[in-house]
């Protein structure tokens, strides 16, 4: 995955296989639900633009940048980890799970705006694919930060290699699945 | 290879460009900056994909990667449009 690892071949996946068979995996099914979300709408699209306007925009797209700041951070630890820089390299990968917090966090008041608003998963089929779609989403991030600081605890270099794989995949599917439902409307 | 100075040109593009699509969602009509919204993302998961998973030192994975992400855009845009 760095200059700190020169075990794969040329041209070879970098990193962990199966956490690749994950990565593809979770496109697939993330890919699978933004199409779905924008063949139902084929059939309501007034509808799908009004809902949508509900959607706190600023809040989501700050979340694209914690997301991508926080996948940094997860790189250069492996990178620092791959040199020997244990305590940078464990520094970085709580800072990442700190700004998975802060995702959560903000996700969790857009979702609060949204029980104030009387807006359920059944109010409308646009909000039926925006819990499901983000909310899993949401889980992974859960998932993440759990992943980061078991990997800064138990540190080896594959070990930090595997979680960090795991967070881009997670950063991967935010900067897709992010234009689709809250800025197409 | 991934190094320190290719994370940080990754990650100051991925801002930019995040930047640039809420410039983008904001100041324009969003059936005319959808297709630029969605270039936008397209290039952010390049990004992501060539930097942070590092498959700039796998170049055929990264195409297959490329190409099939520019398949789903283009039929997220073409179903954006269609309705």
């Amino acid at each position: 995955m760095s200059q700190a690892d020169s075990t794969h071949p040329p041209g070879a996946l970098p990193g962990e296989l199966m956490m690749w068979v994950l990565i593809i995996s979770e496109l697939l099914v993330f890919g699978a639900g933004l199409l779905a979300f924008m063949g139902v709408r084929l059939t309501d699209p007034v509808g799908f633009a009004e809902a949508q306007s509900h959607l706190h925009r600023t809040g989501a797209a700050l979340n694209t940048g914690v997301l991508v700041t926080s996948g940094y951070l997860a790189a250069r630890a492996y990178l620092w980890r791959g040199v020997g820089a244990r305590p940078k390299a464990r520094l970085a990968l709580a800072g990442a799970a700190a700004l998975g917090v802060v995702f959560l966090i903000i996700k969790g008041a857009e979702y609060a705006d949204k029980a104030a608003q009387g807006i359920a998963w059944d109010t409308h089929p646009f909000f039926t694919f925006y819990y499901l779609l983000t909310g899993f989403h949401a889980a992974h991030v859960v998932a993440g930060v759990v992943l980061l600081l078991l990997v800064a605890w138990k540190d080896a270099p594959r070990n930090i290699e595997a979680g960090a794989q795991f967070w881009h995949m997670v950063d991967l599917v935010w900067v897709l699945l992010f234009p689709v439902i809250y800025l197409l409307g | 290879m991934m190094t320190h100075a290719n994370l940080t040109r990754a990650w100051a593009l991925l801002v930019g460009l995040s930047l640039v699509a809420a410039a983008c969602s904001m100041g324009l009509p969003i059936r005319i900056a959808a297709p630029a919204i969605l270039l936008l993302a397209l290039l952010k998961a390049r990004i992501i994909l060539r930097d942070y998973l590092d498959l700039a030192s796998a170049p055929s994975w990264a195409r297959g990667f490329a190409l099939t992400l520019s398949l789903f855009c283009a039929t997220i845009l073409g179903l954006y449009l269609a309705g």
